[in-house]
């Protein structure tokens, strides 16, 4: 239990020791660095025992608490405790007995006497160690570092990754995503395999007969048990190779990975054109608040927040194409002016969410007063907006879109019947309604890692360039 | 002189009149533009007679407001207030209610009282309600026959709204800010029972008129006088109010003056038919009355609407309560659970649900509000952590109260504000979800009358009879904003810190 610190040496090597250090406060990298470095431990563990049996700290602390005996300190103190609870029983009119109080001063003068001798001792460089900080205090010796390097490699690269607030972060950021991700998986195989509805039923019609539903069971694995088919179903969406489809006998994996770009394409083009209207829109209507412009833009925006996407897509075919005949009604992969229609729609709330969003940020920066002193510096208006206020005003909007993106590509599915486009989400609309429970699982779990994708990248990104976020990752 | 200049210029910015009256103006010119484009048949190259009547009308409208704004901007520069001469030339733009133009009715409203409490709004407000669904009732009169109820309800509806309009007179008249006579008590209750209407704002006027007639509590009255003030005096949310009252008044009436049977039942003799005045806004394919239809699918936007907001509002804040109060690993595990379902598009976990289970309604309900729970629990869970360290939770905790008593006596009432608002700006998206997923065929069964379904069938007849996907697409678009409107106006007077 004992070990004397050593004085510090040019050798000696503190980074794995500070690091360590650092992380063990948190119970989870502790139980984690521990599974990392579970090929040291019993032997440290032995060493420990083996320092912990030497007794030089007892013989130190008994020889210590002598010395003040020996003083006179200890009865002083044991005199001064012993009136104090006098006073305190002569006060409050308590009856006690001379003999309790006499143990309680004693109590209370052990213990000043211990906390002063591990004082003194911790001066000298003397202190109790668990196993964790003697091990924390190997860290600090090459040569262990040296011998120990091979078996816990892991721990070592782990501690080196952690060691950099960023990389700390980031790592955290993508276990989360990891483990959203398996939940999100898990939850929608939960959800489809508690349905009431027998797929073998709706596909092979009333008239099958039970070996048939069960050779069709068989086949697919539904015969088998939760815990079996969820653990199928996990590798089988982070292997890429979710089988073939129950009506039809697609390949699942193939089929999505045909729609996904389509999908994909709309919503991005969608979100460009979101991004080119809505933060000039919402500027100007920050800038001019209360005008007339700035009413007009609002309201609008409110339309574009109310209008259900499926009817507006219908206005648009009945205006632009059947009418006008501008644009053609139908999505046609190899004609471009197809997309218009489709990407507008789809884009319409996000562009009305992002303007009402960037006139609020942007209202909220003007009246801040390093705005105050940009004017005060007879700087003129462009260049206070453009240079001071937007990039101030941008945090919270690019969060906002890297969620609004989630929803445009959940939302896609109305505008891609509408225009029978066929992308991921009419392709799981058509599935539904058999169900086929591995092309819905495979198209709305992609989807949503797909937007976990694109937060964990925007939320990496912030880290990098929010200088706010970068100084209380320093700190913290 | 600048001072002065000045002076105007803010006395024209606070002035609630002037400010409406522009306001009013906008709109009614907008509208007549829009009748006048409307008016004329490109294909045909003729008028529409009854399109371009409609159009003068309006067009009168908006130049008898552009001409009461000028008067009321000289009584301003003037006098610094509007004289009774001009507030008397209100009286004329009450006829406006006839033609269905209702910013005009209510800023004719707005300029004829000087002192404006929240109830003479209410009571305002509950008139046009009660003639806009008396109007509304009395198409029914073209049709082959009614139902048993309808002379009954009709003559209801008549009596409350002559009633309704008395309230305005003596609301102008004996109600201030903070006062209201003893014998108001008697009508206040009447109009408590009007509630069976659907007519909230009958409800409304009858709560506030009871509190100041019984007097009992001057703070609470202070408190209901000052959010209703800062919600009523933005004029877009009361408008959004009134649409979101009229649609649920209309809901809660349509089974007694409506026949449900136009709705449902088919008629093959009338396929497709164009809008007349027995069918307002035409047929669908199987002839079935699309104004009727249109009317009870309100019904079912308002109650799944309402459901699928109510119920992850109490589940989700719940979870926020809890999640923020006791912090640390009830946190982490709550909120990591949810952020599963917030990793999910709504709609997408919708379509989930309802292969797995089925498209009803109480399923779709299911499946809607499944997918909200994350955000008021975020919601829930900022506030609640926010008010845990205020004293009077330190109090509450002193005097020995029990956790539950403190998160649900406590805190929660007092973080409920943040959560209303974002109730009310969530059942627009649950209106827009609902018909989403009915037009998909995924929702409400496809009897039933409901705007997601109509538009459904509409979508087939896109070039041929536009009309049947054109009219329940406005009422769905109409109802959200209005809901939004509301929405945005309630976050302003409750939870300003917020935008």
């Amino acid at each position: 239990m004992v070990t004397i610190k050593n004085n510090v040496n040019a050798t000696e090597h503190v980074f794995f020791y500070r690091t360590f250090q650092k992380l063990m406060h948190n119970r989870y990298y502790k139980a984690l660095l521990f599974l990392l470095s579970i090929l040291v431990h019993p032997f440290s563990y032995f060493f420990y025992k083996k320092t912990k049996n030497s007794n030089h700290y007892q013989q130190n602390f008994e020889q210590r608490c002598l010395t003040y005996k020996e003083q006179g300190l200890y009865d002083k103190w044991l005199k001064a405790f012993m009136a104090q609870e006098q006073a305190k029983a002569s006060f409050f009119h308590d009856n006690v007995q001379n003999s309790q109080l006499q143990e309680t001063a004693t109590a209370l003068a052990d213990a000043k006497l211990t906390r002063l001798v591990e004082q003194d001792l911790a001066k000298e460089g003397l202190e109790h160690l668990n196993y964790w900080q003697f091990f924390n205090q190997q860290l600090k010796n090459t040569k262990f570092i040296a011998v120990t390097f091979l078996p816990a490699l892991f721990f070592y690269v782990a501690l080196l990754v952690l060691a950099n607030p960023f990389l700390q972060f980031i790592v955290e950021r993508l276990l989360q995503s990891l483990i959203v991700i398996i939940g999100v998986a898990t939850l929608v195989f939960t959800i489809l395999y508690i349905s009431p509805f027998d797929p073998a039923r709706n596909i092979l019609g009333v008239e099958a007969t039970p070996e048939q539903i069960t050779n069709f069971n068989r086949l697919h694995g539904l015969d088998q048990s939760y815990l079996t088919q969820l653990w199928h179903t996990l590798t089988s969406l982070f292997t890429f190779d979710l089988g073939t489809s129950f009506a039809g006998k697609e390949d699942i994996t193939q089929s999505i990975a045909n729609k996904f770009p389509v999908t994909l394409e709309i919503a991005i083009l969608s979100l460009l054109m979101a991004v080119a209207i809505a933060i000039p829109v919402g500027i100007i209507s920050a800038v001019r608040p209360n005008s007339y412009v700035d009413y007009l833009f609002m309201f609008l925006a409110l339309i574009g927040l109310s209008i259900p996407s499926f009817w507006q897509g219908l206005l648009f075919i009945l205006t632009f194409a059947l009418k006008l005949q501008w644009f053609p009604a139908t999505y046609n992969p190899s004609n471009w002016l197809s997309l218009i229609m489709p990407i507008v729609v789809l884009g319409t709330s996000i562009t009305a969410s992002v303007a009402r969003m960037t006139r609020s940020s942007m209202l909220e920066v003007i009246h801040e007063d390093y705005i105050i002193t940009a004017k005060a510096k007879g700087l003129n208006e462009f260049t206070i907006i453009s240079r001071h206020a937007i990039r101030n005003a941008m945090i919270p909007i690019i969060t906002v879109i890297g969620l609004l993106f989630g929803g445009m590509l959940g939302g896609s599915a109305v505008t891609e019947k509408v225009f029978n486009i066929s992308g991921i989400g009419s392709y799981i609309v058509d599935k539904q309604f058999i169900p086929d429970i591995p092309a819905i699982l495979g198209g709305v779990v992609y989807v949503a890692i797909t937007i976990s994708i694109v937060n964990l990248v925007i939320d990496i990104l912030y880290a990098f360039f929010d200088p706010r976020i970068r100084s209380k990752m320093r700190k913290s | 002189m600048l001072k002065k200049f000045i002076h105007v210029k803010l006395l024209l910015k606070i002035t609630q009149e002037y400010v409406n009256s522009h306001f009013t103006f906008a709109f009614s010119l907008l509208f007549s533009l829009l009748f006048l484009a409307y008016s004329y048949n490109y294909t045909t190259h003729s008028w529409r007679p009854i399109v371009l009547l409609f159009f003068a009308i309006y067009a009168l409208t908006t130049l008898y407001i552009g001409w009461l704004n000028l008067r009321i901007k000289r009584d301003l520069t003037k006098f610094s207030e509007i004289q009774a001469g001009t507030r008397r030339f209100g009286y004329p733009l009450l006829l406006t209610l006839l033609s269905g133009n209702i910013f005009a009715t209510s800023f004719a409203f707005v300029i004829l009282s000087n002192k404006k409490t929240a109830e003479y709004t209410f009571a305002v407000y509950a008139f046009i309600t009660q003639i806009f669904i008396f109007g509304i009732g009395a198409f029914n009169l073209f049709k082959p026959y009614v139902t048993n109820l309808f002379l009954l309800a009709m003559g209801i509806f008549l009596i409350l709204a002559c009633f309704y309009a008395v309230m305005i007179v003596l609301c102008a008249k004996y109600v201030t800010t903070t006062y209201a006579p003893k014998w108001m008590f008697i009508p206040s209750i009447i109009l408590l029972l009007a509630t069976v209407t659907g007519n909230l704002f009958a409800t409304l006027l009858g709560y506030s008129l009871l509190q100041k007639a019984r007097q009992v509590n001057p703070s609470a009255i202070e408190k209901w006088q000052t959010i209703w003030h800062k919600i009523l005096r933005n004029t877009m949310a009361v408008f959004g109010l009134f649409f979101i009252i009229f649609m649920f008044s209309l809901s809660v009436t349509s089974n007694w003056t409506f026949e449900y049977d136009f709705a449902i039942e088919n008629n093959y003799s009338a396929l497709l038919q164009a809008p007349s005045l027995e069918y307002p806004l035409g047929t669908d394919n199987f002839g079935r009355d699309l104004f009727s239809r249109i009317v009870f699918g309100a019904q079912i936007s308002l109650i799944v609407g309402f459901f699928s907001t109510i119920i992850p509002a109490l589940v989700g804040g719940t979870l926020g309560a809890l999640s923020g109060y006791y912090g640390k690993t009830t946190d982490n595990l709550i909120m990591r659970s949810l952020d599963i379902l917030y990793a999910i598009p709504g709609i997408l976990l919708a379509i989930a649900i309802i292969a797995a289970f089925g498209a009803n309604t109480v399923n779709l309900i299911i499946a809607l509000s499944v997918g909200a729970i994350p955000t008021y629990a975020r919601t829930m869970r900022a506030s609640v952590m926010q008010l845990a360290n205020f004293e009077f939770v330190e109090s509450a905790r002193a005097l020995g109260a029990s956790d539950t008593a403190i998160i649900f006596k406590h805190i929660v009432p007092n973080s409920l504000a943040p959560m209303i608002v974002k109730a009310t700006l969530t059942i627009g998206g649950a209106v827009i979800s609902t018909s989403s997923l009915s037009f998909l065929g995924l929702g409400i069964e496809p009897h039933i009358p409901e705007w997601g379904n109509i538009l459904k069938v509409g979508s087939t007849y896109l070039e041929t009879h536009s009309y049947v996907a054109i009219f329940p697409g406005l009422c769905i678009m109409l109802l959200v904003l209005s809901f939004n409107f509301f929405g945005d106006g309630l976050r302003d007077a409750l939870d300003p810190k917020s935008n």
